[in-house]
């Protein structure tokens, strides 16, 4: 049965689905993020996933949503943000919804590392961290909807 | 996120507690701006309370350590923790910023 978990006034909704499966509504508002990290620590704790795949998602899902949250509601307003995540034998498979403007951050450029501190620059980062802790992405456009589903392996890290 | 500013001869240091994040990197950006805007050429970050760093933290370093390049100065960092250090190393930031163990080495490392 839904679990739904008030937070100090906010409409934070935590919702155990099944054994191995949370679900996490924010809102287009950045500092509700580290609230989404500490559900998410929550679940891993009750299924032991190492701390370092907890991070890893952690950030990709940071990066993900910052992206989405800055500049992916120009007209502004409120929206939902759909988090869904389930372990599904020794896989993490992480779904995070949303109603914004059509985005795929699969088809950003790739950044180049090998540049001096002078020739770096100051963006683009985020996505390329997702990118290389997770194991996939996968990006979708469905209805008026951003659909990303990322999967990272938990075993042997 | 907290931050603590400590003047020594060499650098200031400032003691980073916390998570470095998208709500919290304009915290840091607007503290080392205050920073240099007294005429400080070296910085030494602390990361020892340091938890969690997202890519918003990383542009608040790469532009400190643009800036103070620029000044004749340098930022170094140290006592970063394992998670932090593979956000470095997977952004190819270990290779451009000098990093120590400890606050001590990095004050001598400027």
């Amino acid at each position: 049965m839904a679990n739904n978990l008030g937070r100090g006034g906010g409409e934070h909704l935590l919702q155990k689905m099944s054994n191995q499966e949370m679900s996490y509504c924010l809102k287009n508002n950045l500092e509700e993020i580290p609230a989404l990290a500490e559900a998410f620590e929550l679940f891993a704790e009750t299924y032991k996933i190492p701390d370092r795949a907890v991070f890893q998602v952690n950030l990709s899902l940071d990066e993900l949503l910052t992206n989405t949250i800055s500049y992916g509601f120009p007209e502004g307003g409120e929206h939902e943000i759909v988090i869904r995540i389930a372990l599904q034998a020794v896989t993490l498979i992480i779904e995070v919804k949303d109603d914004g403007m059509a985005f795929n951050p699969l088809e950003t450029s790739e950044v180049d590392l090998g540049q001096e501190l002078e020739d770096r620059p100051v963006g683009g980062l985020g996505i390329h961290l997702a990118r290389k802790m997770m194991d996939e992405i996968e990006y979708n456009r469905e209805e008026n909807c951003n659909v990303l589903v990322m999967r990272k392996q938990i075993q042997d890290l | 996120m907290n931050i603590k500013a400590v003047k020594t001869e060499k650098a200031t240091v400032l003691i980073i507690d916390g998570r470095l994040d998208s709500n919290t990197s304009g915290i840091l950006e607007k503290e080392i701006f205050a920073v240099t805007g007294t005429g400080e050429k070296n910085l030494v970050l602390d990361f020892t309370s340091m938890d969690y760093i997202s890519s918003a933290g990383l542009r608040v370093l790469l532009l400190a350590a643009k800036n103070m390049k620029k000044a004749g100065g340098k930022v170094v960092l140290s006592a970063l923790c394992a998670n932090v250090k593979e956000v470095f190393d997977i952004a190819g930031f270990t290779s451009i910023f000098t990093i120590c163990a400890s606050q001590e080495e990095a004050i001598q490392a400027v």
